[in-house]
């Protein structure tokens, strides 16, 4: 049995506790509403935001239908056309699916999970910042008529800047990579919330199936965005610092980039299509009033994805001319996929079999999904078979394909959680009438227009085509498209007027609309920004089916942590597997920081893109300034946790213990650094070993220095490792000397790599493996630099209290970078060294 | 070879259709009917039932099948080797946005077009001297990509004489759309007169003033045989001969010729070739006169039927 935390409220009267909790927890107006990290807040900005770019892809959209209705006609230039249809495809998948979902996971994980909030709230607002800022940037470029335009896969040697010139390309290189780091970091903080801040009882097992797809998906992002932002990073340092990775006359490779591109990009549509799914396992069992068939088949099923998913990237490449085993291969692999996706529709299928559905207008977008969807798997069977895809591959038969795939798999959910969540956001009901419409014009445009696609594919129209000839046999096909999408197009407004006008003319919503069984039902419509008052113990899987009364219960206060005159915005912290408590996490409230370091980034990403160096440095820096104020206000600092008394009864503060979720937050993303550092890896290996006219020049590494460093650096994690025993052991004796030792060590390791880096003699800009190396050792000195920066501020904070024996835990998380920069040393040093001296047998 | 892609897509898609059309109506029919009450073990046994038949026997069935039928149609398209009479050898090269077609065993050289001989295997060796394209002709068979620095070998067979359409399948840039190859199977003897009759194109007329300003104007980047030896755009030799200029923007005829002349860059906007607007109507006409002459000699030993 797990401890049942209850306290001795005060008072247990609703409105004043509210009162209570909204002194500590409500959100500012006016200008200040830029300071809100609140994840009820934020997630509603992902929402509207998405919603926007959404609308802007969907005109897009209807610029290539009309562009395409008749043969011959031109509506617009070819090259504006591809503008359109390059930022159709980046708007859709980068701007509206990836973070439409995260919006929505924000919006809603802490909610499900019994927690008041995400783990790292600041976070989230810097996430927030980073996409909205990108995607301005980026949709400026259509405005200025310098829009991306080698397609949203930007293959090169198309995207470089010998057959690119112009600020095109970067654009999209720069401006992804920068809302990428939303993409990333909101994944991290889902990860980390879903595992460490579950209400008491909530076991791994008795997760909702949401949290479970969005844990899947987090860290497919977690491990999956890192290749493509790797990729980003090494075509935009050809393109502006000419180092050939992509070149073939210098050694390098096309079709690096290719694998770089698809190892995140197929990832990328399960990314998509899991909380899609998770959509669908969380309405279907409550729109037939029973629990779904088959929980831990479903789990089983979405974790099988996930790994699947990394093991298919190849079927995007099958006409490039892969080896046929490998072909086979990933053929196989990617029908594979398949079965855990039969396995969730039979449970969904069970379930309705079982249950009394209730027919409502989620439950009707969700018939819309099932159909659209599996005719869009079947499909994809299909092109897993090689002979076929060759036959198919790059016409509008994919287009017609993705589209099934992605809208089936990623809108028509969206749309289902939408209407069902739709009283959560505003308190009020959608309309029946309306939104029946919406669904259908929505339904039939989209068959109209992308079922008979299929065919204009098959009959030999290529993707990516401006204007065709007629006689062809595509005229027909291609009209009847156009006016599908123009229906669609009818559908999204009816959709978008049905709600706007529910919030003027929705009826109040009551207490659990659509009698849920998950927590975010138990809040009040709409929610308080702390969610709930009190966190209740959960025991099973449905906690309001199995407690109706539990949205009072909670309200009036008469479960855990409802204590707040400290002033700390406090959320459980309990075991990943079991879900006991075992700490509370106080977490940071309101700040300009995410922001400006937001804006920071903003003006990075301008500068490099106005090729202003110097300017882009100073950038840097003061990013970097803003980052470590912001880590500064932590622990015992007087804007966290000065105090740390809690109730009687209660667990530590989580930056009182060894335990905090800084130190999950710290594996994640070094968890996501290590997938960018293993791709390069790849990259490296890939070139040594396919690039067709790779080079290998003269002159050698100084592999002794590089040995040095790594030995200095091994000594130095050993000794950091002996500081932390004693830390552990409760002394922090010669703590702050001991740090500030250790981040000399850290500054002289890196500049012996810096020295190794100047003196070896490399050429970047002539060779491929010249600039690979050189990434490498940039990528260990500025990681190693970052140690000896982070390891100094600990000895500082030591010195102000805000570190120490009373408060051990931020050492711990940098120990972790510490542990990563000795595998990466060491691993490059094999990989640049070691490899080429026993390869090339020098 | 592509008919053996046909089959085995109609045997798919009726297969797709079937289980979109029960998966559909299942879900349909579990949303409408009024279940009965089901008991605890009942229920489980439904469960299994489904959620093992369907979702894990049904797929996997179905993916043996698929492989165990479809992997063999993909091998008649691989160059493995073969017995009796060699392949054809071809070589192709991608460039923003036209094709070149060599013969490497005869050193016959043309563009936009690809002539190959009915019933005998080709190896089309493809690779490209700019961007990634891709080889695509929907009728003969599957697509390979055209990636600079590598060389990629499709192998397709024509079954009976007639007249294709191939077409860039991978996105290449502003005239993406505009990249046509003109594809043409002969009957073998047609075929091997059609390279007996490039083999030599040197004697081309030499055009008086317009062969001397082509060669001065556009020379650098087109060969003509015996005249001029460029080698960034089209091999001009055999021009006559093409169906299509611009590679299947415009018919390759007298007043097309004058008009591609003139507006190849409304035509075609974006490519290499530049505007002629300084030079007149006369000498623009002069040298349309002369481009139609360029192909092999005598009317009887062209071979375009």
């Amino acid at each position: 049995m797990s401890p049942v935390y209850k306290n001795g409220a005060p008072t247990t009267d609703p409105d004043q506790l509210h009162d209570q909790f909204n002194e500590v927890w409500g959100n500012p107006c006016g200008w200040r509403a830029l300071t809100i990290v609140n994840h009820t807040s934020i997630g509603l900005r992902f929402l509207v935001t998405g919603g926007v770019f959404f609308l802007i892809g969907g005109l897009l959209a209807m610029l290539i239908r009309t562009q395409l209705a008749l043969p011959g006609y031109e509506l617009m230039e070819p090259d504006v056309y591809n503008q359109v249809f390059t930022m159709h495809g980046t708007v859709m998948m980068f701007l509206f699916a990836v973070p439409m979902m995260e919006g929505l996971a924000v919006y809603l994980i802490p909610k499900m999970l019994g927690a008041r909030d995400l783990v790292f709230p600041r976070l989230s607002a810097l996430g927030y910042f980073c996409y909205l800022f990108g995607g301005v940037i980026l949709l400026s470029s259509l405005f200025l008529d310098v829009a991306p335009k080698a397609g949203w896969f930007m293959y090169t040697p198309l995207s470089s800047s010998a057959h690119t010139p112009g600020v095109n390309s970067d654009f999209w290189l720069l401006g992804i990579t920068f809302v990428e780091i939303s993409a990333v970091s909101a994944g991290v903080e889902l990860v980390v919330s879903i595992l460490r801040t579950r209400t008491n009882g909530m076991a791994l097992h008795k997760m909702p199936l949401y949290a479970w797809y969005i844990l899947v998906m987090s860290m497919m992002i977690v491990v999956g965005f890192p290749p493509l932002i790797l990729g980003s990073i090494l075509l935009e340092l050809e393109r502006a610092a000419d180092m050939p990775f992509f070149d073939v006359a210098r050694g390098g490779d096309p079709i690096l980039w290719q694998h770089l591109f698809w190892l995140f990009g197929h990832p990328e549509v399960y990314i998509i299509f899991l909380p899609g799914a998770g959509i669908v396992s969380t309405l279907i069992p409550v729109f037939c009033q029973r629990p779904l068939v088959g929980y831990r088949w479903v789990v089983l099923g979405v974790l099988t994805t996930g790994f699947i998913s990394f093991g298919l990237w190849v079927h995007h490449m099958f006409t490039v001319g892969i080896p046929q085993l490998a072909q086979a291969f990933f053929s196989a692999a990617s029908m594979l996929v398949a079965i855990p996706t039969g396995v969730q529709v039979f449970a969904w299928l069970a379930t309705l079999w079982l249950g009394r559905p209730v027919y409502r207008v989620p439950m009707l977008w969700l018939v819309g999904f099932l159909i659209v969807f599996v005719a869009g798997g079947l499909t994809g069977v299909m092109l897993a078979l090689v002979p076929f895809d060759w036959q198919v591959h790059d016409t509008h038969f994919v287009v017609a394909h993705m589209h099934y795939v992605l809208v089936g798999g990623m809108v028509f959910p969206l749309m289902a959680g939408l209407y069902y969540w739709l009283p959560h956001f505003s308190g009020r009901m959608p309309s029946e009438r309306l939104g029946r419409w919406g669904f259908w014009l929505f339904f039939i445009g989209f068959n109209v227009t992308f079922l008979i696609m299929h065919w204009t594919g098959l009959i030999g129209m290529p993707r990516r085509v401006y204007t065709y000839d007629t006689g062809l046999g595509w005229d027909m096909p291609n009209l009847v498209s156009s006016i599908g999408s123009f229906i669609m197009a009818t559908g999204v407004a009816t959709i978008l007027l049905d709600i706007v006008l529910h919030f003027r003319f929705g009826m109040a919503a009551p207490k659990n609309p659509w009698n849920a069984d998950t927590l975010e039902w138990a809040t009040s419509l709409p929610p308080s920004a702390y969610n709930f008052v009190s966190l209740p113990d959960v025991s099973d899987r449905h906690p309001l089916w199995n407690n109706p009364d539990l949205p009072d219960s909670i309200a009036r206060g008469e479960h855990a942590l409802t204590v707040i005159d400290h002033g700390r915005r406090e959320t459980w912290g309990t075991d990943p597997l079991t879900g006991k408590v075992r700490e509370i996490i106080h977490l940071p409230g309101n700040s300009w920081l995410p922001f400006i370091a937001a804006a920071l980034l903003a003006a990075l990403c301008l500068s490099l893109l106005n090729k202003a160096y110097v300017l882009a440095l100073v950038a840097t820096a003061a990013t970097l300034l803003v980052l470590l104020r912001w880590s500064w206000e932590n622990g015992a600092h007087p804007a966290a946790a000065p105090d740390a008394r809690t109730q009687p009864g209660e667990p530590p503060l989580h930056s009182r213990t060894f335990d905090g979720p800084g130190l999950w937050g710290m594996g994640v993303t070094l968890l996501a650094n290590g997938a960018l550092y293993l791709s390069l890896l790849f990259g490296w290996f890939y070139l040594w070993t396919v690039s067709p006219q790779w080079q290998v020049p003269e002159h050698r590494l100084n592999g002794g220095l590089m040995l040095a460093s790594a030995l200095l650096l091994s000594v130095g994690s050993i000794w950091l490792h002996r500081l932390i025993r004693h830390l552990r052991a409760g002394s922090h004796r010669g703590l702050l000397p001991q740090l500030a030792l250790l981040a000399l060590l850290a500054l002289v390791q890196s500049a012996m790599l810096l020295w190794l880096l100047l003196a070896a003699g490399l050429a970047p800009t002539e060779t491929a493996h010249d600039a690979v190396i050189f990434v490498m050792l940039a990528y260990s000195i500025i990681h190693c630099t970052l140690a000896a920066v982070l390891t100094g501020l600990q000895a500082w904070r030591v010195g102000y209290g805000y570190v120490g024996d009373a408060a051990p835990y931020e050492p711990v998380v940098v120990e972790q970078l510490w542990y990563y920069n000795l595998g990466v040393l060491w691993i490059s040093y094999a990989a640049i060294v070691l490899f080429p001296a026993s390869w090339g047998g020098a | 070879m592509a008919r053996e892609v046909a089959n085995v897509w109609w045997a798919m898609f009726g297969f797709a259709v079937l289980v979109l059309l029960v998966v559909s109506g299942l879900w349909i029919h579990a949303m409408l009917r009024q279940p009965r009450e089901t008991g605890a073990e009942q229920a489980r046994r439904i469960n299994r039932r489904w959620i093992i038949g369907g979702g894990i026997v049904l797929p996997s069935a179905s993916i043996v099948a698929l492989l165990a039928f479809g992997i063999p149609a993909g091998r008649s398209m691989l160059p493995l080797p073969i017995e009796g009479e060699q392949p054809l050898r071809v070589e192709v090269i991608g460039h923003q946005w036209w094709w070149e077609v060599r013969y490497p065993e005869s050193g016959v050289v043309t563009a936009n077009q690809f002539i190959l001989p009915v019933g005998r295997p080709v190896d089309i060796e493809v690779t490209s001297a700019d961007v990634i394209h891709s080889f695509w002709v929907p009728r003969l068979g599957g697509k390979l990509d055209m990636i600079p620095g590598r060389r990629n070998t499709l192998r397709l067979q024509a079954a009976e004489a007639g007249v294709f359409r191939g077409q860039c399948s991978e996105f290449c840039g502003t005239q993406h759309a505009h990249m046509v190859l003109h594809v043409e199977a002969l009957k073998q003897d047609a075929f091997a007169g059609w390279i007996e009759t490039r083999t030599d194109l040197s004697h081309q007329p030499a055009g008086g003033v317009a062969g001397q300003v082509f060669a001065d104007r556009c020379g650098q980047c087109h060969r003509v045989a015996g005249v001029s030896d460029g080698n960034r755009a089209p091999d001009l030799s055999d021009l006559a001969t093409r169906p299509t200029l611009g590679a299947g923007v415009i018919d390759n005829d007298a007043e097309g010729l004058r008009r591609w002349l003139r507006e190849h860059q409304s035509l075609k906007h974006g490519i290499a070739m530049p505007s002629h607007d300084d030079l007149s109507d006369e000498t623009l006409d002069q040298i349309a006169d002369w481009l139609e002459t360029l192909g092999p000699r005598t009317k009887q030993e062209q071979t375009r039927p």
